[in-house]
């Protein structure tokens, strides 16, 4: 009950920051409040002629928005008007929902036979464009403004009812439906009291929009003469009135109109701001961003090892917070050197900022973050301050990616070839054939079985294990001499999981290609890497040689991640060895990030920022190094050269 | 093709929808034929030759063997052919609808991309605002202003719509701009709603950002992978939208004097010209199917998940 209240207060505070739907709310009140009160606001007639002979008087004179051409208080008939647009809009708005939410309901939720005659009836009548179908309902039950509308809600109805229906069909699969049966509900009460409240949201939006699209045709209808009649002082038949006096006077066109366009808005944007209210649309960044900017490399820079391809000094990212003046870092002085041929491990759990550092090594940090660093080197070269088209001719050509989600990270819409050869085509300058020849090569390098064949078949026609080649084989088209595989087997079947981390550890070794291989799990990482740095919240915590960090791990966190090894295969989000998750990244602290987790943690780890130190071959961030005994284990073998 | 053949059931249930509803209409069209004053056996005598005196099943069956020859049938006030008068008059509706799309299409695909591009920013603000402007303006309204402004006011454009008997094809042309441009305003900006929130959504998929780390340059980056996949919902859309531009299209007509179906079809509700309002509900229908069929084909295009085999 309180989560229902909050949802639905939650929903009114969404809904009342919106000011342009308040606005709209507030014009649809003295809309309403005119209507009511028409009599009272005019002392003219909106259908008797002011005076003798007063006809197409100009505005702002004698009468405040002048006369038509038979004589009549424009600002009268606008008044009334409102009347007409209200009614007419709820008569076809009430039709609507009257005939098409039972129904929607009931062949939603039994389908079968009744579902499917009715839909076929539903797509016949909307097969017929709706103007036309109201046309056909007018000749049928006569002209006038009541039957039009009635004519415009019958078609509506038929918009009702598919929305409905797909609703109730998604609904249906719900859990809250299930235990309604499983409580004994009757059917009915299942669709009236359990469904209905769900679905409520869109159904709501639609007929706010469905609304304005009733005032819109109800003036439509009258303009033509099949609506509202020569005595029903509506919005549309001051329109057409006005359009048959156009040529002596274009005034009496101009108020109505307004009125219509300004009350079709307010529907809308009140109901854009509902729909707004009850899911909020994710927001738009720009593409491509992320040049990173220089900074001082801090108090005592690390010298770059000679013979480091990459070498990353204090790197940070930062996020503006919506709504607070200060940025929140999710990246901060990150010190990071992969050595030639090394296979380096990221390890860390989720929010821990490991793949915003890999990407901010290639100037990708999505809108709107903000990386910078001392230095980022790759193969002698400097990256930092470089814009983002000498960036682009790095990336793909010097460094490839693996991603998580294979069947996500390759577009639907071509085949795979074409996405494998487009670095060849934009890095290398291939022509179509010669790259498509290099893409059965590296194919066939991933092993690929058939890659003659399946070159031309589109990723959807790969599982996920295969599409993650498909991923493999791109990353690696130019020859580069980074790969990033950032989680390259979580969202892989666990079967093809150790295939796909042997083909990388092949790989890396056969082409010399240097890998920085992102993991939330050291499992993964123990046959692979070389090295091992591990973050956390934004800071790397330990960093040195697989077996070393393995068999006698410095901080606590690292412990964590080694004793959670055995049991990583469930991924809940949570480690099992040490409690809570990664806080999120404007609640992290200045003194030790982990102090709140960590079960050796003491006063001193809460007095101020922990620097790395050096500990024999490793580096560690903990104060309590050496001092605090943790276990580790004995990796087995690593590719430790 | 096994496209076209499904669209004939649905042809045919229209127009026997309609067949049927028509008849609740109480008015006897023989005697609002034959004006206040007609002798009861002259009625009887018109209704007969209308065929109106036979049983509903029998006109039923009548009517649907002669349109399954093409024989629309004949005007009831003037005995004109109506598939001639439809012959007349279609194009016209046509061009004005499609003349109408194609201004939607460009520049509200357009527009949308430009606002999802600068998503937040000033250009986008502007396209919000106006696009929400475009779907409130009735179209017949934008219809007079645009008539009044642009041909009455300034002498830019011709109030009425031309033929290219009477005119030569750039005054042709020139006539259609401001028909074209007052019906396809709420289709623009409906159409550009949407491509800007599809191309949002479009850009934040993982494999945009895999086409940034192979090093495309933007440009290439939004023509080749964001854009096809963001116009699969805008090829929906316009289906849709082509639907509710015929019917826009009645409205758009009386105010520049086109002689299209729409002054046909208000006329022939006015005065229950059966056989005209049955031929409108299928011609108009017929298009949409036709149209629908096209952008099926554009979807399979676009989106080789559902593309068979």
């Amino acid at each position: 009950m309180s989560a229902h209240q909050s949802a639905r207060s939650r929903f009114w505070s969404r809904f009342l920051r919106n000011r342009v739907s308040l606005v709209g709310g507030g014009y649809l009140v003295v809309l309403v409040l005119v209507a009511a009160g028409a009599r009272f606001l005019t002392p003219h007639d909106p259908n008797v002629a002011t005076r003798f002979q007063d006809f197409l008087f100009p505005p702002f004179g004698e009468y405040l928005l002048g006369t038509d051409l038979v004589g009549r208080d424009i600002f009268t008939r606008l008044l009334y008007g409102a009347r007409y647009a209200l009614f007419a809009g709820a008569e076809a708005v009430l039709i609507a929902l009257v005939v098409g939410v039972p129904l929607g309901l009931v062949i939603g939720y039994f389908r079968g036979w009744v579902d499917r005659i009715v839909m076929r009836f539903v797509e016949t009548v909307v097969a017929v464009p709706a103007v036309v179908m109201a046309m056909a309902i007018i000749a049928a039950v006569g002209t006038g403004l009541t039957t039009a509308m009635f004519a415009i809600g019958v078609v509506y109805s038929m918009i009702i009812t598919r929305l409905t229906r797909a609703e109730v069909f998604a609904a249906r699969e719900e859990l809250y439906v299930d235990g309604a049966r499983a409580a004994g509900a009757t059917d009915r009460r299942i669709m009236w009291k359990h469904i209905l409240p769900n679905i409520a949201p869109p159904l709501i939006v639609q007929t706010t929009l469905l609304f304005a699209q009733a005032v819109l045709a109800e003036a439509a209808l009258s303009f033509l003469g099949i609506g509202a009649s020569a005595h029903q002082a509506s919005w549309g038949r001051m329109l057409r009135d006005a359009q048959d006096s156009i040529d002596q006077s274009f005034w009496p066109a101009v108020p109505p109109g307004i009125a219509v366009f300004l009350t079709v808005i307010a529907f809308n944007v009140f109901g854009d701001g509902l729909r707004d209210a009850f899911a909020r649309e994710a927001r738009g960044g720009r593409v491509g961003v992320g040049d990173v900017e220089a900074v001082d490399p801090g108090s005592d820079p690390v010298p770059p090892s000679d013979d480091a391809l990459l070498t990353i000094r204090n790197l940070s990212v930062r996020f503006p917070r919506p709504g607070e003046t200060e940025d929140v870092s999710v990246v901060s002085g990150v010190d990071l050197d992969i050595g030639r041929g090394e296979v380096m491990a990221l390890v860390g759990e989720s929010g821990s900022g490991k793949s915003i550092t890999a990407m901010s090594i290639m100037g990708l940090v999505p809108d709107p973050g903000l990386a910078s660093a001392a230095s980022i080197g790759l193969d002698g070269r400097e990256l930092v301050g470089l814009d983002f088209d000498e960036l682009r001719r790095i990336r793909g050509h010097e460094i490839g990616v693996i991603f998580q989600e294979p069947s996500a990270a390759l577009n639907p819409a071509y085949t795979v070839g074409r996405q494998v050869a487009e670095p060849l085509e934009v890095h290398l300058g291939m022509g179509r054939r010669q790259a498509r020849a290099r893409v059965v090569e590296l194919m066939e390098l991933v092993g690929i079985p058939d890659p003659g064949r399946r070159i031309d078949a589109y990723p959807h026609q790969f599982s996920g294990g295969m599409a993650q080649r498909v991923v493999i084989a791109m990353a690696l088209a130019c020859e580069p001499k980074l790969l990033i595989a950032d989680e390259p087997t979580t969202a892989l079947d666990v079967t093809v999981q150790g295939q796909i981390l042997d083909l990388v550890g092949d790989l890396s070794r056969d082409l010399g290609v240097s890998v920085l291989l992102i993991t939330h799990d050291l499992g993964v990482v123990a046959d692979l890497a070389d090295r091992v740095a591990v973050m956390y919240a934004g800071e790397i915590v330990e960093t040195g040689r697989l077996t070393e960090v393995f068999a006698d791990p410095q901080h606590p966190y690292t412990e964590g991640l080694i004793r959670a090894i055995p049991r990583n295969e469930a991924r809940s989000g949570e480690l099992p060895t040490i409690p809570g998750v990664v806080p999120p990244p404007w609640e992290w602290p200045d003194h030790c990030h982990f102090a709140d987790r960590c079960a050796h943690a003491g006063d001193a780890c809460r007095v101020g920022p922990v620097p790395l130190q050096t500990v024999g071959a490793s580096s560690v961030r903990c104060i309590r190094a050496g001092e605090v005994v943790l276990r580790g284990v004995r990796a087995h073998g690593g590719a430790a050269s | 093709m096994s496209r076209l053949l499904a669209a004939i059931p649905l042809m045919f249930l229209t127009g026997t929808l309609v067949f049927f509803l028509i008849q609740f209409n109480p008015v006897d069209p023989a005697a609002a034929l034959l004006g206040e004053d007609a002798s009861l056996a002259s009625i009887a005598e018109k209704r007969a030759e209308l065929g109106l005196d036979r049983s509903l099943l029998v006109q039923y069956g009548d009517w649907l063997t002669d349109v399954v020859r093409f024989d629309l049938g004949t005007d009831w006030f003037t005995g004109e052919s109506v598939l001639t008068m439809f012959g007349d008059r279609a194009p016209v509706t046509l061009t004005l609808v499609f003349g109408a799309l194609a201004i939607a299409l460009v520049s509200g695909v357009g527009l949308g991309i430009l606002a999802a591009l600068k998503a937040g920013r000033l250009p986008d603000r502007i396209v919000t605002v106006v696009s929400s402007f475009g779907m409130a303006i009735p179209n017949f309204w934008a219809a007079i202003l645009l008539a009044y402004f642009l041909s009455v006011q300034v002498r830019w454009f011709p109030a009425i719509w031309s033929n290219t008997r009477t005119e030569t094809i750039g005054g042709w042309l020139h006539s259609l701009v401001l028909p074209c441009i007052a019906l396809g305003l709420s289709a623009a900006a409906a159409i550009a709603r949407q491509s800007r929130s599809s191309m949002i959504a479009v850009l934040q998929k993982d494999y945009i950002r895999t086409a940034l780390a192979k090093g495309l340059p933007v440009r290439r980056v939004i023509r080749r992978h964001a854009l096809r996949n963001a116009a699969i919902p805008i090829v929906s859309l316009a289906g849709f939208q082509t639907s509710a531009l015929i019917g826009g299209a009645i409205f758009v007509e009386s105010v520049f004097n086109v002689p299209g179906l729409g002054s046909l079809g208000v006329d022939a509700v006015l005065r229950k010209n059966t056989p005209i309002i049955l031929a409108f509900v299928m011609v108009t229908t017929f298009v949409v199917v036709m149209v629908n069929i096209v952008l099926d084909l554009a979807y399979a295009w676009l989106n080789p998940k559902v593309r068979p085999g």
